[in-house]
């Protein structure tokens, strides 16, 4: 392409213009596609089970400890006194297994007493916790999840709702 | 398929009078032919340096892997008329394969074998270019062996890629909680965790649409990308002047003089750029160290390529695949244990969590994400970290490099080290366990 010596700068004449914004155009609609394409791949739905569920009538749990593996949670009852524990382990997810303790141990959790029936122990990393679900052993960064325990107001069954954390000071006291 | 006597002489350079090639050529002329009038093999060179053709110096790794690729895409092909991707019929469809279908489990078996030796083949081809310094450049010019290096590396990573998720298909235990494991790693990066493990999973469970994401992966887009890449890996080995071991060759001088060719159309090693019909004349075409490729080079990667695919044919009649009770979303195996290839990684993760003062960090972010990372980073930019001389390309263990081979072995011996103890003295809970110490008894259901 020659250039005019007296023009250090010329000017683009048009078809290296319409080179130009031919080229320009094509790369932008590839993204776009591209990007479309990608956009297309984030649900928008969730059609994932929801959060708060219902977990039966209060005289199904019996005193002691009961698994619900289908909310992959722990139920505690203790009387008229119930508290739920995650059994998702903190550190990548698996389901943490209870096991009994010989001894049970009553002890002073967030300013509440707890009677520890139980510990938790993952099979895919070892991690270990406590019944309250400290984590005391193995690579687990945190605490086993507490969640809210309600009873539901039209048919007075247990409800969990696993969006909702509580300390672990939380008790739900049947009347 | 000898040749008759007009055809020896096309009438000008580059045409060929009929479209006939040989396995076994009479004279160089129509063993060079055979190499450009075919398909196939015009991916070789006319000529091949009989050393870069010693089994001793490359052990034909890169070529197993290759085969092993080849033999996974015509397994793969039945398993892919088998297999149904849905939650409800993937763990059928893989029990069909096994127990009901004529070579069902055979051809299962195969692909599972091939896939496996694969993830070695192409570690132990990672771990050879290193040794041997065959990443590294030479006296030929226009060389950019770190780049077929970056390749490899990223090629491996696919194969691990693949590998995970093929395990996923058959919808087992197994599977199901390497999918929890693996995309909890992959929510551990900071800020974009989550989001990473929702595109991954289609949701916030693993259901349907992760199913069908990771079999669309393993059947289109990974092999897919490791097939362009593997094309260009090897078109990469012909422009950086073949293996490294040729620039040894090229810096002998020349015991036998040899007269420049009068039609070179190709180039005789596909000696880099700036070459072409001029190409010096130097040791690399000497007659004593080159071989026409046709057929010594085409008869060692039949030998490799046939002998890797008999080997697996043949265990996988011997040595059927596991399969695991279908998925469990309710019960987590105990040990949950991740393919051999990637327990390295299970051990890592799980020694690494590390508290400072109140402050915690999860293994899986420094074990899954951070260590593998630095690895990973640390393999792919070291050629240009590498200060040894460039005449230790393409030589074993030289003394120059012994220090940089140490260090490397070291690592890998770490990895088969942990991955040694993930495979054989992990037990319930993931305790530690001599491999000859019985595992204590426990409860199967909670």
């Amino acid at each position: 392409m020659s250039q005019d010596p007296e023009k250090p700068d010329p000017p683009k004449d048009r078809r290296e213009f319409f080179v130009t914004l031919g080229i320009g155009a094509g790369l932008a609609a590839l993204g776009a596609q591209g990007l479309a394409s990608l956009r297309s791949l984030v649900p928008n739905v969730s059609y994932d089970a929801p959060t708060t569920v219902k977990l039966g009538h209060p005289q199904e749990f019996p005193d002691g400890m009961k698994f619900l593996p289908d909310q992959r949670l722990y139920v505690f009852r203790e009387g008229k006194v119930l508290h739920a524990i995650s059994a998702v382990c903190t550190h990548l997810g698996c389901t943490v297994r209870a096991e009994a303790l010989s001894q049970v141990e009553t002890r002073t959790v967030e300013g509440s007493p707890l009677r520890l029936t139980h510990r938790f122990l993952c099979p895919c990393h070892g991690s270990k916790y406590s019944g309250d679900g400290e984590n005391v052993a193995g690579p687990a960064p945190k605490p086993l999840a507490w969640y809210h325990l309600s009873i539901a107001v039209d048919d007075g069954q247990l409800v969990v709702d696993l969006a909702r954390p509580v300390e672990r000071n939380f008790r739900l006291t049947l009347a | 398929m000898a040749l008759p006597p007009e055809a020896e002489k096309p009438n000008a350079p580059g045409v060929h009078p009929r479209p006939l090639w040989s396995l076994r050529p009479a004279s160089d002329r129509q063993a060079g032919d055979a190499i450009v009038s075919n398909f196939i093999f015009h991916w070789f060179p006319a000529k091949a340096l009989k050393d870069s053709l010693a089994w001793r110096y490359s052990l034909w790794l890169g070529t197993v892997s290759a085969a092993l690729l080849l033999l996974l895409t015509l397994s793969g092909l039945p398993l892919l008329f088998l297999y149904v991707p849905s939650v409800e019929r993937a763990y059928g469809s893989v029990k069909d394969i096994e127990f009901v279908i004529t070579f069902g489990y055979w051809i299962r078996s195969v692909h599972r074998f091939a896939a496996h030796f694969m993830v070695a083949a192409v570690f132990l081809h990672l771990v050879r270019v290193y040794l041997s310094g065959a990443y590294k450049n030479g006296t030929g010019r226009g060389q950019h062996r770190e780049w077929n290096w970056l390749l490899g590396i990223v090629m491996l990573l696919l194969t691990l890629f693949l590998s995970f998720t093929g395990y996923l298909l058959p919808w087992d235990q197994l599977a199901y909680w390497a999918v929890t494991v693996g995309t909890n790693i992959a929510s551990a990066v900071p800020l974009v965790g989550p989001q990473i493990r929702e595109l991954l999973l289609g949701g916030r469970n693993i259901e349907q649409a992760t199913l069908i994401r990771f079999y669309v992966l393993h059947v289109i887009v990974l092999p897919g990308g490791l097939g362009v890449l593997f094309a260009y890996h090897m078109w990469r080995i012909r422009k950086d002047g073949g293996l490294a071991k040729a620039d040894q060759a090229a810096t002998l001088a020349a015991k036998v003089e040899v007269p420049p060719g009068q039609s070179k159309t190709y180039t005789l090693l596909g000696l880099a750029r700036g070459t072409g019909p001029t190409i010096r004349a130097s040791s690399v075409e000497a007659i004593d160290t080159t071989v026409n490729s046709i057929p010594d080079l085409t008869r060692r990667i039949a030998i490799v390529v046939l002998g890797t695919i008999a080997a697996m044919s043949i265990l996988a009649v011997f040595v059927h695949s596991p399969l695991e009770e279908a998925a469990n979303a309710l019960v987590t195996p105990n040990p949950a244990k991740a393919p051999w290839y990637f327990l390295w990684l299970q051990e890592i993760v799980t020694d690494t969590t590390i508290k400072l003062g109140s402050f915690t960090v999860n293994g899986a972010f420094l074990g899954g994400v951070i260590l593998p990372g630095l690895l990973v980073g640390l393999l792919a930019a070291w050629p240009w970290l590498d200060r040894s001389p460039l005449a230790a390309a393409g030589r074993w263990f030289p003394q120059s490099r012994r220090r940089q081979n140490a260090v490397f072995l070291l690592l890998v011996l770490a990895v088969l080290l942990l991955t040694f103890v993930g495979t054989f003295c992990r037990g319930p809970y993931w305790q530690l366990y001599w491999p000859w110490q019985p595992w204590v008894e426990l409860p199967t259901r909670i």
